[in-house]
């Protein structure tokens, strides 16, 4: 299974503008914090300062979970935590589930179910 | 309690309306004896303060809608007591009603569906995390990565509670299953096999809160609300090293017991919040019947199930009884510290433990009930 389509709305609307460049903005605090995106405050210290940041695309595997439908492949959903410290859920492409454990250094990517819709983050596995 | 499962041509305002009816029938009081009402509606909707004047109750002292999802039912038990203590209301009636199944319509597609989304959410969705199966799924992982828990401990419970539910008249789900049944039924999303998630019904719960002097002079034997709290954790999504491993309950459970003033090992009877079987493992843990990480080996050790030592889940649960959110565990709590039990009712039934829990590990409250001898 690819992923499927999302439409960006105002809040999302800078998001959506980095994943078509290939880029995964996080939002940073001044004293450094990076948060969420979705966040309107620093989730560290509550600042109200927040500026969009590139995450260096970087993350380790925290959980993971197989989808099974009849109606597609099976997909490898996971919970990454980039290196910058944020949690990202999203789906794990080209990797055999068997193979996989907690700490497994993953690549963030990019894909996209066609070209009406947004460019979402998915993982691989580094190296 | 209405009657549960596939019942079709129903709305959740009519199964709530029903079950309010019944509870006050129940009771021995009359409609105008509510004073206070507290509503709240599952995944349909459907309903909220206009059932006030679905059931003709005027000039009511409390009326309002919540909502903490699976934490809800515990939580308007708690408001409601708290009412009445204060002299704000006498008799607060709290509901819950839900009938999302249609005819047409696959359970599984009532709490999950895939389709194109917009903004924040619209981008969780696209990547296929749709609904709270693979989020429970993506908890219970971390908890087997980091303590060895087992899809067959896990099962475990399914088939003990499968086993009370074919003594509870009221259960949706009636066939005996083993060990291998769960093992071999299909992954829903993996580490889930379907008998590790919960049912979906229609129907309605409501249960009434008095004063311990009104409730005595009643219908029914009594149950006390001995204690309560609640734990909101508020970290849905964001970085959570705790997530799936330590729930609100390790907060709760021990705030609502030592209001009740009574110790773990008094509980006789324990109905746990089920969307899932690992949901009641970890429950298990965060409120202290084994110590943390291992739940695995102590579902498996022959604790459960109606031969086992442990009174848990005794009406079959939302796993094989019915889906009514926090209403299935406070329904058969209420039903057990009555000595009402039937079949299935537990020998000592003075001291019930209740659990509730909403979205995904989010929130949770919990109730010390008592029975008419244990206040």
């Amino acid at each position: 299974m690819t992923v499927g389509p999302v439409d960006r709305d105002d809040a999302t609307a800078e998001f959506f503008d980095g994943t078509a460049a290939g880029r995964l903005l996080l939002r940073r605090c001044e004293h450094g914090h990076y948060s969420e995106p979705a966040v309107t405050q620093c989730t560290t210290c509550a600042s109200l300062s927040l500026q969009w940041s590139p995450a260096g695309g970087s993350a380790s595997l925290v959980s993971w979970a197989i989808t099974w439908s009849k109606e597609d492949e099976p997909t490898v959903l996971v919970i990454a935590e980039l290196d910058e410290g944020p949690w990202w859920w999203s789906q794990l492409t080209g990797a055999d589930p068997a193979q996989l454990a907690v700490g497994a250094r993953l690549r963030v990517a990019f894909a996209r179910p066609d070209e009406e819709h947004e460019a979402v983050p998915v993982f691989e596995l580094a190296g | 309690m209405t009657e549960f499962g596939k019942l079709y041509g129903r709305t959740p305002a009519q199964f709530a309306a029903d079950a309010v009816r019944r509870a006050v029938a129940d009771a021995g009081l009359t409609l105008p004896d509510v004073d206070g009402l507290l509503t709240s509606s599952g995944m349909s909707g459907g309903f909220s303060i206009n059932l006030q004047q679905d059931l003709g109750l005027q000039d009511l002292r409390l009326l309002t809608h919540m909502q903490a999802f699976g934490a809800t039912a515990g939580s308007m038990v708690q408001y409601a007591a708290m009412a009445v203590q204060a002299g704000m209301a006498s008799v607060v009636a709290c509901v819950f009603a839900d009938s999302p199944l249609r005819p047409e319509r696959r359970s599984g597609s009532i709490y999950g569906t895939r389709r194109a989304g917009t903004g924040w959410w619209g981008l969780l969705g696209a990547t296929g995390i749709v609904g709270a199966n693979p989020m429970y799924a993506l908890a219970a992982r971390r908890h087997m990565e980091l303590y060895g828990t087992t899809s067959e401990q896990l099962g475990h419970i399914a088939v003990a509670q499968r086993a009370w539910a074919c003594l509870n008249p009221a259960a949706q789900m009636r066939e005996p299953i083993t060990l291998a049944d769960h093992q071999a039924s299909r992954w829903i999303v993996e580490p889930f096999h379907l008998l590790d998630c919960c049912l979906v019904s229609n129907g309605g719960i409501a249960v009434l809160v008095t004063t311990a002097d009104r409730a005595a002079d009643l219908a029914q034997p009594p149950v006390h609300v001995l204690g309560w709290a609640q734990s909101h954790r508020g970290r849905n999504l964001r970085r959570d090293p705790d997530f799936g491993l330590v729930t609100g309950a390790a907060q709760a459970g021990p705030a609502a017991l030592e209001m009740a003033g009574v110790h773990l090992g008094e509980i006789d009877v324990a109905e746990l919040y089920d969307c899932y079987t690992f949901t009641v493992l970890v429950t298990l843990e965060d409120y202290g019947f084994c110590p943390k990480g291992e739940g695995g080996p102590y579902v498996a050790s022959g604790v459960l199930g109606p031969g086992g030592k442990l009174r848990l889940n005794t009406g079959g649960g939302q796993l094989s009884g019915y889906y009514m959110w926090g209403m299935t565990p406070l329904s058969e709590a209420v039903i057990q510290a009555r000595g009402q039990g039937g079949d299935r009712q537990a020998q000592a039934h003075d001291i019930v433990l209740v659990s509730g829990n909403g979205g995904v590990l989010d929130h949770h409250a919990t109730l010390v009930l008592g029975s008419s001898d244990a206040a």
